[in-house]
């Protein structure tokens, strides 16, 4: 796996948006991300948006993995980053996967839609878990990077 | 959210004894009146159109008949959002599909009584000409204009709502002539919702139960039948056969006397011949034990009921698969997924091809029983040493009343569901496929097995840990959850662990 021991372990919240009970996706995601070092709080199937973002205020997460199955993602997904914002949460990063949309769509136009609405990366189906725990640890590397640049 | 009638919990303390019949009118009364069309339920008038109907459309009748000449039926699924195209999909099921029996599935509106919205489903499928539900909105049509779906048909009607809340449903749906109804207490609850409790899920369906026992003293004999495909994801014929028994015993003690146990193949050609013949001598050995000698438990195999691949040529291999698997097993009916599962919801024509698929390969092995097959009969035997304890140590933790052990076991752990959504159950077995591709229990969790049944399961996972490379847990678990669904050139042609490496969108 892809953990880098060495780090202070960051915190992620995971779950499965809205009134979706497909689990069996977002729980590998959870394990693996266990497995490379996070410390995962799962909210589990059938989660409202403000449940993420009370979770991550709750556990002062660094990150907001949001799962969907059921097509209905869209829907569900509006809005997220204007929750994180109003909670002061406005850093927090966001991640999105599985089947977003209802039937079969071109995934640029489904990933620039979640992008727009605030998501930092968004995951078509058929993702490794290797990829995903791949660019997470280069996006908090990227961030580390960055605070540290601003205070020299 | 109330996920129980309120009355039922106020006034009937929680065991699995038959409701009383006055406490029941009360609550027939309660419930009828949650939506207008509640008001058309006329059991009277239901019964008699019930006693009109001939055998070949009564569901209980047609699956005796099936049992006794050794024939495997055919069942589809299916449900649109309107009338009109309810009725055009359950001619073709009848018609170009050849179904034995005809579904009618609700939409997800319906199934959590959210009939505000159903209405609103209707308004737009008519206005847009084409099904926005998926499935059939039962409750809102009401009963006497349901009534037309089993006009349209020569076969039995069933309904299958996958519902912790089927109250209201199922009193529309019989009162409008299905003989049928799909859905129990601890499979639903346990498959399909996060925060509603055992006790709710069993009590909504012993209401249902209690319905049924009801048109029965009226002379009017109904089918109900038990989820066991549970969450779908690699199920061991044990965990699956411990629920359907359980709801089995919960439904014969409000009176059901033809009670469906459906299992989800696991895709092994003598695991699931030998699941069909561990559940049906289990199901009528705790049956007789509890003193009920006159319950029918016809066993239903289902299609693979995990993640299915997109390519619709290897649907089609599971589609056909899952028909000589149904009848080598000798199941009394099979219910079919199509060539589209991958995408949703199918066209009438992809479902009634796929149900005439089934039926060929049904039909080839017509003849291919397992029943001498040493290790048929070895699994056969490991499954029973499987189910046993954990039913056994449920009934004793109830004190006898299975309902109470039922709710008991399940927060102790003593009754586990892999890969569960809801908060009340433990979800920490795991199941995985082993190297000769029976699925075992990987881990237990806290379900008492027997320890040497454990290390035979343990076994044959470490040595498809050493075939694959992999390490001795729960990795395991997790190539077994993609291992069907993926395409074909992941699946057998590439042999780099790269390739190998499972998706997470299930």
């Amino acid at each position: 796996m892809t953990a880098s021991p060495e780090r202070g372990k960051r915190t992620l919240v995971t779950g499965v948006i809205g009134s979706d009970t497909h689990i069996v996706g977002n729980r590998i995601l959870s394990m693996a991300l266990e497995d490379a070092g996070y410390h995962v709080v799962t909210l589990g199937a059938l989660t409202p948006a403000e449940d993420f973002i009370k979770a991550a205020i709750e556990t002062a997460a660094d990150g907001i993995m949001v799962s969907s199955l059921y097509g209905q993602g869209e829907l569900d997904c509006r809005g997220f980053r204007d929750l994180c914002v109003e909670a002061g949460l406005q850093n927090i990063l966001l991640y999105v996967g599985g089947n977003l949309v209802v039937g079969k769509q071109n995934w640029d136009g489904v990933e620039q839609r979640f992008l727009e609405m605030g998501f930092d990366r968004a995951f078509p189906p058929g993702t490794r878990t290797d990829a995903v725990i791949q660019l997470l640890n280069e996006d908090f590397a990227k961030r580390e990077a960055d605070v540290g640049a601003e205070a020299r | 959210m109330s996920y129980a009638s309120p009355l039922d919990r106020k006034l009937r303390p929680f065991s699995a004894r038959q409701i009383s019949q006055d406490l029941f009118e009360k609550l027939r009364e309660e419930n009828l009146a949650r939506w207008p069309t509640g008001a058309e339920v006329d059991l009277e008038e239901a019964a008699d159109y019930h006693r009109s109907l001939p055998d070949h459309k009564r569901l209980p009748w047609v699956l005796r008949q099936a049992e006794a000449e050794g024939r495997c039926l055919t069942q589809p699924r299916g449900g649109f959002g309107t009338l009109e195209l309810q009725i055009e999909l359950m001619q073709a099921l009848d018609k170009e599909g050849l179904a034995d029996v005809v579904p009618t599935t609700t939409d997800s509106y319906t199934r959590n009584e959210r009939w505000e919205q159903a209405a609103m489903g209707i308004t737009e499928s008519e206005k847009e000409g084409r099904s926005m539900l998926n499935g059939f909105p039962m409750v809102n049509y009401g009963p006497r204009r349901t009534r037309r779906l089993i006009e349209a048909i020569d076969k039995p009607g069933i309904v299958l709502s996958g519902t912790s809340m089927p109250r209201l449903t199922g009193e529309v749906g019989y009162a409008a002539g299905f003989t049928g109804y799909l859905g129990s207490g601890l499979a639903y609850v346990t498959s399909y919702t996060k925060e509603m409790t055992i006790e709710d899920g069993i009590r909504n369906y012993q209401y249902l139960d209690r319905l049924v026992a009801l048109y029965d003293e009226k002379g009017v004999e109904l089918h109900r039948r038990q989820p066991g495909f549970l969450t779908g994801t690699n199920i061991p014929p044990a965990i699956a056969i411990i629920t359907c028994v359980i709801d089995a015993l919960l439904a014969a003690a409000q009176g059901v006397k033809s009670y469906g146990l459906e299992m989800g193949q696991t895709l092994h050609l003598i695991q699931d011949a030998a699941a069909i013949r561990a559940c049906k001598d289990l199901a009528q050995e705790y049956l007789k034990r509890a003193g009920f000698d006159d319950v029918s438990t016809p066993i239903i195999s289902l299609h693979w009921m995990g993640a299915w691949p997109q390519d619709e040529a290897q649907c089609a291999a599971l589609v056909s698969y899952g028909g000589t698997l149904a009848a080598i097993g000798g199941a009394v009916s099979v219910t079919t997924k199509s060539t589209h599962e991958a995408f949703g919801i199918p066209t009438p024509q992809a479902n009634a091809e796929s149900l005439r698929t089934t039926r060929m390969a049904v039909y080839l092995a017509r003849q291919i029983r397992m029943d001498v097959h040493p290790e048929f009969l070895t699994e056969v035997d490991l499954i029973k040493r499987e189910v046993r304890p954990i039913l056994d140590a449920t009934l004793e933790i109830g004190e006898g009343d299975i309902a109470v052990g039922t709710v008991r076991a399940c927060e102790a752990g003593i009754v586990d569901i892999p890969w569960s959504p809801n908060r009340h159950v433990k979800s920490t077995v795991m199941p995985a496929r082993d190297a000769d591709g029976y699925l075992r229990i990987l881990d237990p969790g806290d379900m008492p097995f027997d320890k040497d049944v454990l290390e035979i399961h343990a076994e044959h996972l470490r040595a498809r840990a050493e075939r694959d490379g992999v390490p001795f847990g729960r990795e395991l678990a997790v190539s077994s959850v993609y291992e069907i669904s993926e395409p074909l050139s992941r699946l057998v042609a590439g042999h780099s662990a790269d390739e190998k490496q499972p998706a997470i969108t299930a």
